[in-house]
């Protein structure tokens, strides 16, 4: 499904964020990633969104080479991958319903179908009652949820959230995990970039760990045994 | 359309088979609805919105203006034109039949409205009339005018009436004849010059409005710059984001085109007054000419235009720039 080979990224300047990065994510999978910050986790999340491009390697999805990818059809590759932000990146003067309907609105959906689909989506994130509010009434866990809304109403086989529960209290990561959880279920492959190791090491899932650009953990992470 | 997945149906038109005729209307509704959406926007900044449609009105009030004075001057020439008259003069020695039969051959003439016959006699008693000289003309031994035929040409404009004086003056009993059209070609060269010069301000304001439009769109571009980065992120295409700033600039275009009617609209009535008190001291009749449906539609269809073309160019250059920088 999701395959890094051989991927480095280095930037103008000499600095290296990934360097000789291999990884196979499998459909339906669900993984960590982790790494302190500036280890390349967010390289290597843009690089499968294709804000970036790796100045060496391939990265494919279901086989397709990322690379061959021109740019007018960026926006077509993108509606197959849900990304969550940490900072949600939500349009703050439309109301939730408007920001979870972007995606859906952008392919061409309308009327009731889309308005079904919308509902449905802020149903899975327990949401459906904060349709009509603007995303600054809500709280920031809230917020996270409409993002994921957002990120999932079009179904996308390949979710990649950056960091989705790093301004967030325990409980609320929790919460948000368990969302994920659910729709790795239903056989979306789920890839989670966070530092919260406490909430990794308590799920039994795989883990990617980066340090200074390089892949040193591809399994299960325990927290008596930290690579960090 | 799905690149990395075949199989998965993504957009909402072929999720279920829609019939040609439905996508057609849904096209039409889904502009018309994005139209709707960029007139709220304006309405949302009204304070950017009515300044950018006032310099818009007041640099469209200016070429429409012109275009009127143009028009209003020409009609004066145009009223003048009766005076596209040709006089013959007859030669001396010429008997009243020979003068009556060319008078009868020129009424024949297709070309010619009106023929009239001023005989030596006449002349000198309204020249004796109207120079003043009466007593001193009675001291004369015999009449130094000529028979004159006066021709008033059907097609008065300068070209035809010069033809017709060139074929007229070539009649046997004809000393020379003489078109008092001078003057009328003065005004007309007056008139062409005036509209060349309108021409080029207009180009200039034309040119100036296109920049406003792009620069005022460009400006709403960046300061939707972070809803553009998101919309990119969830896989928007630059057509469906540049397509609300097309409707924005054709909005603006319409609004300054409406201002710029009714000002001109304002200063006709303003001036109506004034003008009507200056021609009737002439005596003259005048109606000041006001915009009429074509030229106001043309007006309007122009402002379109140009806020299309504006906010395009602006949105070719900049949507495409701004690339989100990060998950």
């Amino acid at each position: 499904m999701l395959e890094f080979d051989q991927v480095s990224k280095s930037y103008p300047g000499g600095f290296v964020a990934l360097d000789r990065v291999s990884f196979k994510l499998e459909k339906g999978e669900m993984a960590f990633l982790t790494g302190h910050s500036g280890a390349g986790k967010s390289t290597l999340l843009k690089l499968i969104s294709l804000i970036e491009r790796p100045s060496v390697g391939r990265v494919l999805i279901n086989d397709v080479d990322l690379s061959r990818i021109r740019r007018p059809h960026i926006p077509f590759v993108r509606r197959d991958i849900g990304i969550i932000f940490q900072n949600h990146r939500l349009l703050m003067n439309h109301t939730v319903f408007d920001n979870v309907a972007l995606p859906l609105v952008i392919e061409g959906f309308s009327g009731k179908d889309m308005v079904k689909r919308v509902h449905a989506a802020l149903d899975k994130v327990g949401l459906l009652d904060k349709v009509r509010c603007l995303p600054y009434t809500l709280s920031g866990g809230e917020q996270q949820r409409v993002g994921i809304a957002r990120a999932v109403v079009n179904k996308p086989p390949l979710l990649l959230a950056d960091e989705p529960t790093g301004n967030l209290d325990p409980d609320l990561s929790k919460d948000i995990m368990r969302v994920f959880e659910a729709f790795n279920q239903v056989g979306v492959s789920v890839l989670v970039a966070t530092h919260d190791l406490g909430l990794v090491a308590r799920k039994k899932y795989r883990t990617l760990t980066l340090k200074q650009g390089r892949m040193i953990n591809d399994g299960l992470l325990h927290l008596d045994e930290a690579p960090l | 359309m799905s690149i990395l997945f075949s199989g998965r149906v993504s957009s909402g038109a072929s999720a279920h088979k829609v019939g040609i005729a439905r996508r057609f209307i849904m096209f039409w509704v889904n502009h018309v609805r994005q139209a709707l959406f960029s007139l709220g926007e304006l309405w949302r900044t009204p304070s950017a919105s009515i300044l950018t449609i006032g310099v818009l009105g007041v640099s469209l009030t200016l070429p429409a203006t012109l275009h009127l004075l143009v028009k209003n001057v020409q009609q004066i020439s145009d009223s003048f034109t009766q005076a596209a008259e040709i006089s013959l003069f007859i030669r001396e020695g010429t008997n009243a039949t020979q003068i009556s039969s060319l008078q009868k051959i020129l009424q024949a003439d297709n070309d010619i409205a009106q023929v009239t016959h001023i005989s030596r006699e006449q002349a000198l008693s309204e020249f004796a009339q109207v120079s003043g000289f009466g007593a001193a003309l009675n001291y004369l031994t015999d009449n130094p005018l000529p028979d004159v035929l006066l021709v008033l040409p059907k097609n008065t404009h300068a070209d035809s009436a010069r033809q017709l004086l060139a074929r007229l003056s070539k009649e046997r009993i004809v000393e020379f004849g003489k078109l008092d059209i001078d003057w009328l070609t003065r005004l007309d060269a007056i008139v062409s010059l005036l509209r060349q010069a309108v021409l080029v301000i207009a180009v200039l304001l034309l040119g100036a409005v296109l920049l406003i439009i792009g620069n005022t769109i460009r400006l709403s571009i960046m300061n939707k710059k972070d809803e553009i980065e998101v919309m990119k992120l969830v896989g928007a295409t630059d057509a469906f984001i540049q397509t609300p700033f097309l409707y924005s600039g054709i909005w603006y275009g319409v609004f300054g085109g409406l201002l710029a009617f009714l000002i001109v609209e304002a200063m006709l009535w303003w001036l109506q007054g004034a003008i009507v008190s200056v021609t009737s001291l002439y005596e003259s009749e005048f109606h000041l000419m006001a915009l009429s449906f074509t030229e106001f539609f043309s007006l309007m269809l122009l402002a379109m235009l140009l806020g299309l073309s504006g906010s395009y160019l602006s949105v070719r250059r900049h949507i495409s720039g701004i690339e989100p920088t990060g998950p």
